[in-house]
């Protein structure tokens, strides 16, 4: 998925143990020319989705996750607890009561917001995820070391870790439907929701018809569009009929995530600098099995 | 050259404007605000700046759900599943109370009825996203009353999936809703409101007295009504006392009341500790109603005006027409004898006023009336 090579990494990190510099110009830097100004993105209208969880199957099957039957979805006993996107979903619907004169619930999609200046991939200090110009973030399962940089990173919570697995755990997380969108198809997602809850198309476009909404149904809409200025922007925004920290939201400023992580974790780089070389140390030989058993199983 | 031009101007009218009608030429003179329709102030025919679908009442074409399809089959977009079979003159009876043929028509300017799709389009991958597309636009209508009453989002409700489809020309259907009508919606006649008041906590309102007596039509009061009002898989015990909490305001709360009972009135009028009587007219003006007119809504003899005017006591003030010849006294319950169905009607009628008890004066001495009757007493 990412452009890099794996001969691109293992040069970088040919000295493992005078790491900290090979390490620190592995730690990308937040992509902050390559955005397209046709980038695209996803507007989900919380007040018209009807929490019908078709999303989560489609997300599901198009990845090749055990998604069971579409119609199993109907049970509605699952949103009675919150949840949040797994490695076995990469996607989730949670349900909040709607406090106003309603007796319908508010059901918010939760997924990788995609955000314009991303936390993880400043984070991730091999290089794993990538943004790409039509406003993706992907990752690269084979590069991932499994440090985990981008869960503690992601200002949303997002990206998972497979726990369950001792051996060669990867993180999974929303990939923007990359590989269809790729060819010209829609997200999963957002092609099978019966409301056009999430409406796809060009971020600047979902700008221009979110304000309008709110605009036309001032009563209906908190005047607020999550992620159009959150760390930055993302490409997936958000219109509710309340406030998004009671829809628990985090509650972000405007400026990118990634200047945050990345002084963290250059502090971490000048100041304790044997622990960190013996966890890429760690980080290195977990690389080599993992790559040492992909090369069994290319043999078998 | 001139008519060149003209031609031009039509074409790129006509394709401006796509799928909205032509409003009429006087459209301008409607009660409406053009901002309702043109976000611009200069809207020109090339540039109509029509605003995307502005939901407001301007529909003129009516019909009555009776006139309407009973069934529509709705298969544009089959794939997963079959056809669904939507059920519109019943659809269309309940509308009336929760907002009317708008509340699914909602941009149609003048004309015919539009179809959905000639303004959402049934491709979802689109350029123009501004409004939802044809499967969004038809789920959208739907869902939002059926997920209220039922509480169910699953697809099955409307669905059939294609392998578990038999009938496919849905005769069994057609049967089904050939002639039915919604039921017919019993009124209650009364009902007790707790509220939080001090000037009463109790509001008793005679539910039938106002559609009866004062004449209100349902949709005087009840014009957004949810579907869960009738329709409430929560609630399926109809005979049950309900509780129902509101949190509307007090204006809310009063608006359809104070519609017609002006704002000075008392709030004792409908608020007390007890539950209050239901209107008598005999107790409250002194006149009670006799059979002839206990049946009569009040604007009928009071009119539509309100506060309501004090009438007198004199028929002829209503009843222009009647004089000795035409009048059958009989319906009186007093058949008059030969002598005294000669006299006109204020001979005995004093002032032609019939509040006031008959004079027998004018020809007789002794005589007074009821001991002494003109005729003879019937039913
Ligand atoms: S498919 Fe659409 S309506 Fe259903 S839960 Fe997902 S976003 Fe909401
Ligand atoms: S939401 Fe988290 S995982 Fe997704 S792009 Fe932003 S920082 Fe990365
Ligand atoms: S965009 Fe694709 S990966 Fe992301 S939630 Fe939707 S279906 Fe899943």
């Amino acid at each position: 998925m990412s452009g890099k090579s794996r001969r691109d990494f293992l040069k970088s990190t040919a000295l493992i143990g005078a790491g900290v510099t090979g390490l620190t110009t592995t730690a990308k830097a937040g992509p902050q020319n390559i955005l397209s100004e046709d980038r695209m993105g996803v507007l989900v209208d919380t007040t018209v989705c009807v929490g019908c969880r078709n999303c989560e199957w489609a997300c599901k099957d198009a990845h090749n996750l055990p998604a069971g039957n579409l119609e199993d979805y109907e049970d509605r006993k699952v949103l009675d607890t919150k949840r949040r996107p797994g490695t076995d979903a990469l996607t989730v619907v949670n349900e909040y009561s709607h406090g106003k004169n309603s007796s319908l619930p508010i059901d918010v999609k939760v997924q990788c917001m995609h955000c314009d200046h991303p936390a993880c991939v400043s984070a991730c200090i091999v290089g794993a995820f990538t943004k790409h110009e039509n406003g993706t973030v992907t990752w690269d399962t084979d590069m991932c070391i499994g440090c985990r940089y981008c869960m503690a990173a992601c200002p949303f919570q997002v990206p998972a870790f497979e726990y369950d697995k001792a051996l060669n755990p990867m993180i999974m997380k929303c990939d923007f439907c990359f590989d269809r969108t790729k060819e010209g198809k829609l997200p999963a997602c957002v092609e099978i929701c019966p409301v056009e809850a999430l409406t796809y198309g060009k971020r600047s476009d979902l700008i221009k018809i979110a304000r309008d909404r709110i605009k036309r149904n001032p009563d209906k809409y908190v005047d607020h569009i999550l992620g159009e200025t959150e760390v930055g922007g993302t490409s997936w925004m958000y219109l509710a009929s309340k406030d998004f920290a009671e829809l628990e939201f985090p509650k972000l400023g405007k400026n990118p995530a990634p200047g945050v992580s990345e002084s963290i974790q250059h502090g971490i780089f000048a100041y304790f600098v044997p622990p960190i070389s013996l966890y890429a140390l760690l980080g290195g030989i977990m690389w080599i099995t993992k790559r040492r058993k992909e090369l069994d199983e290319e043999v078998k | 050259m001139k008519k060149f031009l003209a031609l031009i101007l039509v074409l790129v009218f006509t394709i401006g404007i796509n799928a909205q009608q032509s409003p009429g030429k006087d459209h301008s003179k409607l009660n409406l605000s053009c901002k309702t329709c043109h976000s611009c102030d200069v809207p020109t025919k090339s540039d109509p700046c029509l605003v995307i679908c502005p939901r407001e009442k301007i529909t003129t074409v009516y019909q009555k759900p009776e006139q309407t399809p009973e069934l529509i089959t709705i298969n544009q977009l089959s794939d997963r599943y079959g056809p669904v079979y939507f059920s519109h003159k019943i659809h269309a009876q309940m509308s009336i109370m929760s907002g009317g043929c708008e509340n699914c028509h909602h941009h149609n300017t003048s004309g015919p009825i539009l179809k959905c799709n000639s303004c959402h389009e049934t491709s979802r991958k689109r350029e123009d996203v501004s409004i939802p597309d044809l499967k969004g636009a038809y789920h959208r209508q739907c869902m939002d009353c059926h997920r209220e009453w039922s509480h169910e989002t699953g697809c099955n409700s409307c669905h059939t999936l294609k392998k578990d489809l038999k009938d496919t020309k849905n005769e069994s259907l057609q049967k089904k809703y050939s002639g039915k009508d919604h039921p017919v919606i019993i009124e209650p006649t009364k009902l007790v409101y707790e509220t939080k008041s001090d000037k009463g906590k109790l509001v008793t309102f005679y539910h039938d007295d106002h559609t009866k007596k004062f004449g209100l039509n349902c949709t005087s009061c009840h014009k957004q009504e949810s579907c869960t009002k009738c329709h409430d898989v929560n609630n399926t015990d109809k005979s049950k006392n309900q509780k129902v909490v509101t949190k509307k305001t007090f204006e809310d709360q009063h608006s359809n009341c104070i519609s017609c009972h002006s704002k000075t009135e008392n709030c004792s009028k409908c608020h007390g500790e007890k539950t209050l009587e239901p209107f008598d007219h005999g107790k409250k003006t002194g006149w009670a109603l006799n059979k002839h007119h206990i049946n009569l809504s009040c604007a009928k003899c009071h009119g539509s005006k309100l506060p309501y005017n004090k009438l007198d006591n004199k028929c002829l003030s209503c009843h222009k027409g009647w004089n000795a010849e035409n009048f059958k006294h009989s319906i009186t319950g007093l058949q008059l004898d030969e002598m005294h169905s000669e006299l006109s009607c204020e001979d005995c009628h004093t002032d032609g006023n019939f509040g006031i008890k008959p004079s027998c004066d004018g020809c007789h001495d002794d005589y007074s009336f009821p001991k002494q009757k003109p005729g003879k007493l019937v039913k």
